[in-house]
């Protein structure tokens, strides 16, 4: 038995292939979301698993660092070191903003870390750590910079020793980390001009500038000046003891707010990108309404340009049934075309793209799927079309 | 004589219910042999194209009875359930226009009728092959439709029409868009094939250049027939 | 129907080969493929080592000279930059009523003086009355022992001796109480002449005038600073260094000095001490190192980096710093074994500013170590080895 689909599609196949094209770069897009909010929830998750801590602590009633600002005194530490089933712990803090090296400008988050504790980046890509206690940084890939590059943040300049890949934020940010002491300046210290208008807003007071107790001035400005504080402290559990209970114990006993790193991933995917989350999920439907609708057109175009073809056939003796296989059998041919180029294609241009998309396998199956069913469904209005003509049309005319 | 290919009694068809209703056959008989090539005229509106849509098994008649092969598919309502399998066993088309499958070659075109009817591909291509050799297109066996000129796709269409060796032709038109030499050789071809098979051939025409050559002919009028005698001109 | 066949196998080899290359393209690039990662070998060499830390130019010895007592500056003979000689003058402020009070200290003494002079006179007098009473005492004494003369006026005359002894005794007392008056009132006038004295600011030792904190007019508060000076062969970085690393610094390591404002020319010292007291909120140990030669033009207060070099580690077993991970103060690197990646725990030693690391134990020389990855990696990963460093 011939297959009416095979010689329809091989007979217009220019057509039929570019529509697949088409198709298939509408369904590349599809895919392209759905791996940019999968990057993100992995790009959160490879954040918190490279920061190697079983917990994060953060300032009381807050879900800090990321999702809301959170502060403690930097000798937070302290206390919760000596609780039960803390093996480490690690002062850390997070700043989102611009750096420049030369004429270039960057959007980073910059990180704060203690060499040799959990926060420092637990892999690199090139490069050295950090080994001097000031001005030095490790930067991410992403940022652009290269092993021996000087950047500049705030007021200092900072030489790139070391490169990781993938160390981005939920929001697309690529993270630059280093020391913790650089950072704590960085975030809190402000410009000269800033600083000299404070300088002088305090000479202005007369209850700082007493003359009968000569120092108070120069001291209440030190203590302007200086940063005592970090956005989190994170903790490594000790072997044998699991993240719950210390976290459970850092609650109660120690006025601050912790999270187990699984409770954090549930955060930053739950409150951080769920927002991202649910515009993506309304542009995978609107792309896939959009494509079903694509193939429901352009099936019921290939069709209605058929219909005496389809009244002929129906006369000489062929089955609704095989004239509906036609139709449904180039459904699905244009489904699978679809996906192989939308697959690849979004193979191909993932690696361009400003965030990080991530495709995995199971995700290509669903779409196989998705994109199989929804042409299917497409083809219904064709085969309503072609059930729906009478035979005797070919008659008389 | 043999027995009829096809046999009309009292054939009525009407459009339509209650006061408004419109009968378009008011009962025809008709009765067409194997190897005859029948005429069939009458102007438009007098249910010429009807009655072709009941002696194609398209449309089902309102009342009377159809005899195909001296079975009786139709008394007053289809004893056989599969029209579409009447279609595909017993009757061969040939439409004004060739009206061929674009998306498929001249042999696949013809070839599908035969594939229909439960033959083997191979069996069904070689039936082809050879029925487009009687009608001299062999030639063109492999061309797509589009490369194929008028006259050649209306032989390839009589082909297809003729490869099941079904035991009645129906022609409407064969030869509206075609030249009095062209005209008659399709008659001729007709002709030839409906003695070599033993097909009835019916022929719906208002082509002047044709008309003469049928020995019988059937003039529809107002929903009714009436046989008259036809020139029988011989053609060489 | 041969046709047909071909080209059925035509289509059939592309949609395999579509598939063919999307299974490669995933075993490639997609999360089955196994990890890069690169690595490099343990090898014998010598191991820089340095400690790096940012410090202040600062002056170790700094003298904020101003006055004792709550006064007027006057005058301020020297500015900012004048070099002085110890004992010159620096400024003067306003004695206000001091000048009075000595003037009234000396009245004091003069008058403490005259009352001395009374009271020593008033003694002679009494001692006079006194031997005069004496003498009288003992004649009668005499008389009455050879009957001459009753008892009674015997005794009298002795009693009068008695007086008058007495009448001495308080005389002297007095003459004492206006000499301690007289000392007394002496000393306040020093006293006082002292103040004056400090009003008149001095500098302590030689040295450079770097803060000029106080005009004429202003009044200062018994503390406060009028003068600022440095000894400027004293001048030094003061550096910060983690206390972490800064466990083998030694009196005299040779250091690197660089300046903020001189970045591109680095200066050479010494570690000349090593506070006892460290910064404990910060925990960083506080380092003097003095620049030699020291450079003319040093500014107070700027910035300097400062590495401290160390005593080299001849022949010790490194690897890469990018290497080793640390997890609760124990060291360890990654090792390919098998394809796969396997964690052993080793025992670190010093590193050296240039990312190298010395390992003590659980490594030979040799010995590949994973340095860079493109993933994070973990027990029994699968990985693939670019080649060495």
């Amino acid at each position: 038995m011939i297959n009416l689909a095979v010689r329809d599609i091989r007979h217009s196949l220019g057509r039929y292939l570019l529509t697949g094209l088409g198709l298939g770069l509408l369904i590349g897009v599809t895919l392209t979301m759905a791996g940019v909010y999968r990057g993100m929830a992995d790009d959160a998750q490879t954040l918190l698993r490279s920061a190697g801590a079983d917990l994060w602590v953060v300032q009381q009633h807050t879900l800090g660092p990321f999702a809301e600002p959170s502060t403690l005194r930097d000798d937070a530490w302290r206390s919760i070191r000596s609780l039960p089933g803390v093996a480490e712990t690690g002062n850390v803090t997070f700043l989102t903003m611009q750096v420049a090296s030369g004429e270039r400008r960057v959007r980073v988050m910059v990180a704060g870390f203690e060499p040799g504790r959990p926060g420092e980046p637990s892999y690199l890509v090139a490069g050295r750590p950090v080994m001097r206690s000031h001005y030095e940084a490790i930067a991410d890939l992403q940022t652009g910079f290269s092993v021996g590059d000087r950047i500049r943040i705030r007021r200092q300049d900072y030489t790139v020793v070391g490169l990781t890949r993938r160390m981005v934020t939920s929001g697309g940010e690529p993270m630059i980390f280093i020391p913790l002491k650089d950072a704590q300046e960085a975030q809190f210290l402000k410009d000269n001009e800033a600083i000299r208008d404070d300088r002088s807003r305090l000479a202005e007071n007369p209850e700082v500038n007493r003359p009968g107790v000569p120092g108070l001035l120069e001291a209440v400005g030190a203590i302007q000046t200086s940063n005592r504080n970090v956005n989190a402290v994170l903790v490594r559990v000790a072997p044998g003891w699991a993240p719950e209970q210390v976290v459970e114990s850092i609650r109660s006993w120690r006025q601050l707010q912790a999270f187990t790193r699984a409770e954090m991933e549930e955060i930053l995917v739950g409150t951080v990108i769920e927002r991202a989350a649910r515009q993506i999920g309304l542009f995978l439907v609107i792309l896939s309404v959009v494509s079903v609708a694509i193939v429901a057109f352009i099936l019921y175009t290939m069709t209605i340009g058929k219909l005496k073809e389809i009244a002929v056939l129906k006369l000489i003796g062929t089955r609704n049934r095989s004239i509906a296989a036609m139709i449904l059998q180039e459904a699905l041919g244009l489904g699978v075309i679809g996906f192989v180029v939308g697959r690849h294609a979004a193979m191909l241009w993932a690696p361009a793209f400003p965030r990080h998309i991530l495709l995995l396998p199971e995700d290509a199956v669903r779409a196989l799927v998705l994109s199989l069913v929804a042409c299917t469904v497409a083809s219904l209005v064709g085969i309503r079309i072609a059930l729906r003509v009478d035979p005797a049309e070919a008659i008389g005319g | 004589m043999a027995e009829p290919a096809i046999v009309l009694e009292g054939v009525v068809k009407r459009f339509g219910e209650g006061p408004s209703a419109v009968d378009a056959l008011k009962g025809v008989d008709m009765a067409v042999y194997p190897g005859e090539v029948v005429g069939l005229i009458g102007p438009s509106g007098s249910g010429k194209t009807t009655l072709l849509k009941c002696l194609g098994a398209v449309i089902e008649p309102t009342a009377g009875r159809i005899t195909i092969g001296g079975r009786v598919t139709y008394d007053h309502g289809w004893k056989v359930r599969d029209l579409r399998a009447l279609r595909r066993d017993r009757i061969g088309f040939i439409f004004q226009a060739p009206y061929l499958i674009s998306f498929l070659d001249a042999t696949e075109n013809v070839a599908l009728l035969p594939m229909l009817a439960g033959r083997a591909d191979d069996e069904a291509r070689a039936r082809a092959l050879e029925i487009l050799g009687v009608l001299d297109v062999a030639h063109r066996a492999a061309a797509r439709i589009t490369e194929l000129s008028g006259g050649e796709q209306q032989r390839v269409s009589i082909a297809r029409a003729l490869v099941n060796k079904p035991p009645i032709i129906l022609a409407d038109e064969p030869t509206a868009p075609l030249d009095s030499e062209r005209a008659l050789g399709v008659v001729r071809v007709l002709r030839r094939l409906a003695a070599e098979y033993r097909t009835a051939v019916i022929v719906v025409t208002h082509d002047e250049k044709i008309i003469p050559t049928f020995e019988r002919i059937y003039r529809i009028r107002d929903g009714r027939t009436e046989e008259i005698a036809g020139e029988g001109r011989v053609l060489d | 129907m041969a046709l047909a066949t071909r080209k059925n196998l035509l289509l059939g080899a592309a949609a395999l080969a579509v598939i063919a290359g999307a299974a490669l393209f995933a075993a490639i690039k997609g999360p089955f493929a196994p990890v890069q990662v690169s690595v490099a070998a343990a090898k014998q060499a010598a191991l820089k080592r340095s400690v790096f830390g940012i410090g202040t130019v600062e002056a170790r010895l700094a003298y904020a000279v101003g006055p004792t007592q709550a006064a007027r500056v006057l005058k301020v003979r020297v500015d900012h930059g004048d070099a002085v000689s110890a004992g010159d003058a620096l400024a003067e402020l306003d004695p206000v009523d001091l000048a009075e009070r000595l003037a009234g200290s000396e009245a004091a003494i003069a008058k403490a003086k005259q009352l001395l002079r009374a009271a020593e006179a008033q003694l002679r007098e009494a001692e006079s009355r006194n031997q005069l009473a004496l003498a009288n005492a003992s004649r009668y004494r005499e008389l009455a022992h050879k009957g001459f003369v009753s008892n009674e006026l015997a005794d009298g005359r002795l009693g009068e001796a008695n007086v008058t002894r007495a009448g001495v005794d308080a005389a002297q007392a007095t003459v004492s109480a206006g000499q301690r008056d007289l000392e007394r009132l002496a000393r306040e006038r020093d006293a006082t002449a002292r103040q004056l004295r400090n009003l008149r600011l001095t500098a302590p030792v030689d040295g450079v005038v770097v803060a000029r904190l106080a005009e004429p007019g202003t009044t200062v508060v018994a503390g406060q600073a009028v003068i600022r000076l440095v000894d400027p062969n004293s001048v030094w970085v003061r550096a910060r260094i983690d206390q972490a690393r800064a466990g083998g610094l030694r009196i005299g390591d040779r250091a690197e000095i660089v300046l903020r404002s001189q970045q591109g020319a680095p200066l050479s010292g010494r570690v000349a001490r090593i506070d006892i007291q460290s910064d404990a909120v910060t925990e960083e140990r506080l380092v003097g190192i003095e620049i030699e030669p020291r450079p003319a033009g040093l500014s107070l207060g700027e910035l300097a980096e400062v590495t401290i070099v160390q005593p080299e580690l001849r022949d010790a077993l490194i690897v890469p710093s990018a290497a080793v991970k640390w997890q609760n103060h124990a060291a360890g690197v990654w090792r390919i074994d098998g394809g796969r990646a396997r964690y052993h725990a080793v025992k670190a030693g010093a590193q050296s500013l240039d990312g190298q690391t010395q390992i003590l134990e659980g490594l030979q020389s040799g010995d590949e170590v994973i340095v860079h990855a493109s993933a994070q990696l973990a027990e029994g990963l699968r990985v693939k080895s670019g080649g060495r460093e």
